[in-house]
């Protein structure tokens, strides 16, 4: 029987595989979805650069890859300057046509890599840097990180002392250093992941891609509902899919029916101890993160 | 302290690097789980509710992909009446529809009489076995007696129908009118059943043309479908005139192009579809009619959609009356003494018991009563030590069987369920069990079920089920039906069918609750890469990889219409 097409949501994803099984993720996880999905956009004519994380771990051990690109294992707070540096190897034995792609954590983009990363968008860096948010050190047992939403559990904000410092945000940051593309999404939406990445390959200069990674340990939420949280993620507003064109050119890619953010919160054990009141303050706190959104993608309509 | 020169050395003096030699596959992460994935095909609401054993979701799905002869192949497998029941069945399969908890319920019967109608004059050919030598008689050609015989037909035995009436088609002859059901569609349904060698013999009353006796010696089996052709009486003083008509002899006449035989401002008794249908047939004749029913509209038995086409024509119904005496001056009836009513304890039916409200009676005026209030067996051609064990019906079992060999029962003279859809139902169970006895066969046990969903887990698939992530809500559609003051004065169907348009838009609102169209979901979400795509094979989509599976159940959260299962690994 002919698929029917109508009810294939998900048109633009390839059949061919470059992610391969026996790769050591828990069962569930966001971030090997997110690999599986990016490499077959890719293509095989990708390196990748991946400092310590639970990717570097995921990928198997020595002398093992689950991808059958290049992987290039480097240290935690450099994996944006790797990456120029291989672009610039390629450069100079005149090698083009490759994807040099940053595959990093929270941890090492937006805390301990983080000085390289600016650097290297400032520099605008030929490469495509991969941020799958976690939203924890989850590969050294969920430690907190500055991607760590308020609020929440980690094995470093236990009990009362659960997180009070809100998440960075990412996006802003990098546009905010105006390189040519910068985009959020998330594995349940295959199809967005898949054309942000075909977006990103057709760019040049430094492009980031910010990718929600719902992770079961780490969130304490079941395996099964990996894909269920990233959607209620988006359909709550929590984490907008949203891209950056010149760090100015705002566009929104996806408007999703509103959903109240207790939906998603209840998915997630590590937000089981919040009260009503700390609850109801996350609401108001996505609520206005939304409206300054909605208003800055205006604001080159204004000027 | 002089600094110790920087060396250069050539790649060739590197160390050997770390790189590695192969991929993951080597680590069989399959041992790490304990549940795993099962992709199945589950049974949905609307083909488990289907009296007939229509494979609904099939039919639907195959329509919403424009393969409408694979469509009609589906429906033949268990009804000879797709354009028939279309129009007249009261479609339990849309009240129990998933769909109408998201938008509203697929309009089935729409989907259904599209399929029956468009292959109704030149139906696509169907494998038959080859003769078995059996000859089975069938008495009455209604609903169970026709699908009986299109069944054993296709079998391949021999089968004879006796049918009292000068036209074949029971109750969807004589007692639908054609507003609701053209006689083309009846015609071409049943010249399908005849064309495929079923012998019709018309004008043979079993008991008056022929014995039962003498079918019971002469065929290899008789199946009795006699339904419900007697109306009961009226139980009112002076109900025994002339002027004092049944329902079903009034629409007897006017299906077989007879005169009504009826006044000027008949009153009908009753809230059924007799009742109904009388109503609104006499309405078309051009006469004052009005309804009296002796509980509220909630209690009607007929179908709602009749009821409310009734009351937009026009038609009056008293609610809470019932009739008690006949008025005639000189012979003539004048009017009707009818007493009011409120409603009582529950009765056996559950309905509360219409009670009489002492002196309240009044008159409605009428020259003529017309009688709707359920009808009755007529088992007198049956030989008396049969007949001693009959009572308001024959008894039989789901597969009609009786307590005499070689005897089957069924549709309404069985059940009394008054509908055609279950009528039809009956008489291919029926089939099926006559067939396997005279094969000297076991019964398969799952007789009731469409051999399309045989292979399915018999879960049924629960709103609860359906991943609304995945659709859209949408309104249903719905064929306008013709405008209130032409239809009213002829016999033209009132209610339209769909155009090609508005039967895929429609059909493609379906869930496919249980069933597997292959949308990839379990293929794109799994983290492990773990569900292969199965090419070249019509009857699977997928398999689950169980080296490297961990359990995750992605697959099972993400499947949009219950069509994977986790189960504990053994
Ligand atoms: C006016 C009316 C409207 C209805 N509307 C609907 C509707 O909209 N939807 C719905 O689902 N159901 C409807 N019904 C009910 C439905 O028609 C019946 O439930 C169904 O027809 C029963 O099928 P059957 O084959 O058991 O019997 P029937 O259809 O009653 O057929 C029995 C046949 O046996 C023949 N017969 C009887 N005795 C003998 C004999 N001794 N020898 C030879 N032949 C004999 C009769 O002439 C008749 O042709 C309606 C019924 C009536 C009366
Ligand atoms: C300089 C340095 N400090 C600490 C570590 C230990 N370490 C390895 S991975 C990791 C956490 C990574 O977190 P994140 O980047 O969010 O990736 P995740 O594991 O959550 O996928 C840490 C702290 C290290 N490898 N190097
Ligand atoms: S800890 Fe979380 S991110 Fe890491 S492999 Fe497991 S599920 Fe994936
Ligand atoms: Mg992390």
């Amino acid at each position: 029987m002919e698929a029917l097409s109508y009810l294939k949501h998900f048109k633009e994803v390839a059949e061919h595989e470059i992610m391969h099984s026996g790769h050591v993720a828990c069962p569930g996880c966001g971030a090997a979805i997110a690999m599986r999905l990016a490499l077959k956009t890719l293509g095989r004519d990708t390196m990748l650069i991946i400092p310590a994380c639970c990717w570097a771990v995921i990928d198997g051990p020595f002398p093992y890859s689950a991808c059958s690109v290049p992987v290039y294992q480097t240290a935690f707070e450099t994996a944006s300057i790797t990456a120029g540096a291989v672009r610039a190897g390629l450069d100079a034995t005149g090698k083009k046509g490759i994807n040099v792609v940053a595959w990093a954590g929270d941890g090492g983009t937006f805390d301990i890599g983080f000085g390289q990363l600016s650097a290297c968008a400032e520099r605008n860096d030929n490469i495509i840097y991969v941020c799958y948010d976690n939203e924890a050190y989850m590969n050294t047992g969920i430690q907190r990180s500055s991607a760590t939403p308020w609020g929440a559990w980690t094995s470093t904000t236990p009990g009362s002392d659960y997180k009070k410092e809100r998440k960075k945000n990412l996006l802003e940051i990098m546009a905010a250093h105006r390189i040519p593309y910068a985009a959020s999404t998330t594995v349940a939406y295959p199809d967005d992941l898949v054309l942000k990445f075909r977006k990103a390959m057709s760019i040049e200069g430094f492009r980031l891609i910010h990718i929600f990674s719902p992770c079961p340990p780490g969130h304490k939420a079941l395996e099964k509902n990996s894909i269920l949280e990233a959607r209620y993620a988006v359909e709550s507003r929590v984490f907008p899919l949203y891209e950056v064109e010149d760090g100015t050119k705002y566009t929104l890619s996806m408007d999703p029916p509103t959903r109240p953010v207790a939906d998603y919160l209840d998915l997630q054990g590590r937000f089981r101890h919040l009260n009503k009141k700390e609850r109801s303050f996350i609401q108001q706190a996505v609520d206005e993160e939304w409206t300054r959104l909605m208003h800055r993608m205006r604001i080159d309509e204004a000027l | 302290m002089a600094q110790k020169p920087i060396i250069y050395k050539s790649w060739r003096e590197m160390p050997l690097m770390t790189a590695s030699m192969g991929d993951t596959t080597i680590n069989k992460t399959g041992s790490w789980r304990n549940v795993e994935p099962h992709h199945v095909e589950q049974v949905p609401p609307c083909s488990f509710r289907c009296p007939a054993g229509n494979d609904v979701v099939s039919f639907v799905t195959l329509a919403a992909e424009g393969r409408l002869e694979d469509a009609w192949r589906v429906l033949a497998q268990t009804t000879p009446f797709p354009g028939t029941c279309g129009r007249v069945c009261p479609h339990p399969c849309e009240t129990e529809c998933n769909r109408a908890q998201f938008g509203e319920a697929i309009n089935i019967h729409s989907i259904e009489r599209y399929i029956g109608d468009l292959f109704r004059d030149n139906p696509p050919e169907l494998k038959r076995p080859p003769y078995t030598g059996k000859h089975i008689a069938v008495i009455g050609s209604g609903p169970a007696g026709l699908s009986c015989a299109y069944q054993l037909k296709m079998m391949g035995n021999a089968v004879t129908v006796f049918e009292a009436h000068s036209k074949p088609g029971g109750m969807l002859r004589v007692g639908i009118p054609d507003y609701r059901l053209p006689p083309d569609v009846l015609d071409g349904e049943i010249r399908r059943i005849v064309d495929m060698g079923v012998e019709i013999l018309t004008d043979h009353r079993v008991g008056v043309d022929v014995s039962f006796q003498k079918l019971m010696d002469k065929f290899d089996a008789v199946f009795v479908a006699v339904g419900f052709t007697n109306s009961r009486p009226l139980g009112a003083e002076g109900d025994d005139g002339d002027d004092v008509i049944p329902g079903i002899e009034v629409l007897r006449r006017i299906n077989l192009g007879m005169k009504d035989g009826v006044g000027d401002k008949p009153l009908v008794v009753g809230g059924g579809n007799t009742a109904m249908d009388v109503a609104r047939s006499l309405l078309r004749n051009g006469r004052d009619v009005s309804v009296i029913y002796r509980r509220t509209r909630h209690e009607m038995p007929a179908i709602t959609e009749e009821i409310e086409e009734l009351i937009e024509e026009g038609i009056e119904i008293t609610f809470l009356a019932t009739p008690v005496e006949v008025i005639r001056e000189n012979g003539r009836m004048t009017g009707v003494k009818c007493i009011r009513m409120k409603l009582g304890e529950p009765d056996d039916s559950g309905r509360r018991r219409p009670v009489p409200i002492e002196g309240s009676e009044y008159i409605i005026k009428a020259d003529c009563v017309v009688t709707a209030i359920g009808e009755t067996t007529d088992l007198t051609f049956l030989p008396d030590e049969i007949l001693a064990k009959t009572s308001w019906n024959i008894p039989a079992d789901e597969l009609g069987r009786t307590l005499f060999s070689k005897m089957y029962a069924g549709g309404d003279v069985a059940d009394g369920a008054g509908t055609v859809t279950a009528a039809i139902g009956y008489g291919r169970r029926a089939a099926i069990a006559i067939d396997a006895s005279l094969r000297g066969e076991a019964i398969p046990e799952n007789a009731a079920v469409s051999p399309s969903l045989r292979d399915r887990t018999g879960y049924v698939v629960p709103f609860e089920e359906i991943n609304l992530a995945y659709f859209e809500e949408l309104p249903r559609l719905e064929p306008v039906p013709l405008e209130i003051e032409p239809r009213i004065k002829t016999y033209d169907e009132v209610r339209q069918g769909f155009s090609e348009e508005d039967l895929t838009r429609e059909a493609r609102r379906c869930f496919s609750c249980g069933t597997c169209p292959a949308c990839d979901n379990c293929f794109i979400f799994c983290p492990d890469v773990a569900v292969i795509k199965v090419k070249d094979d019509p009857d699977k989509f997928y398999i689950v990889d169980t080296e490297y599976c961990k359990g995750c159940g992605l697959c099972a959260a993400e499947c949009p219409r219950s069509c994977i299962v986790m189960k504990s690994v053994r």
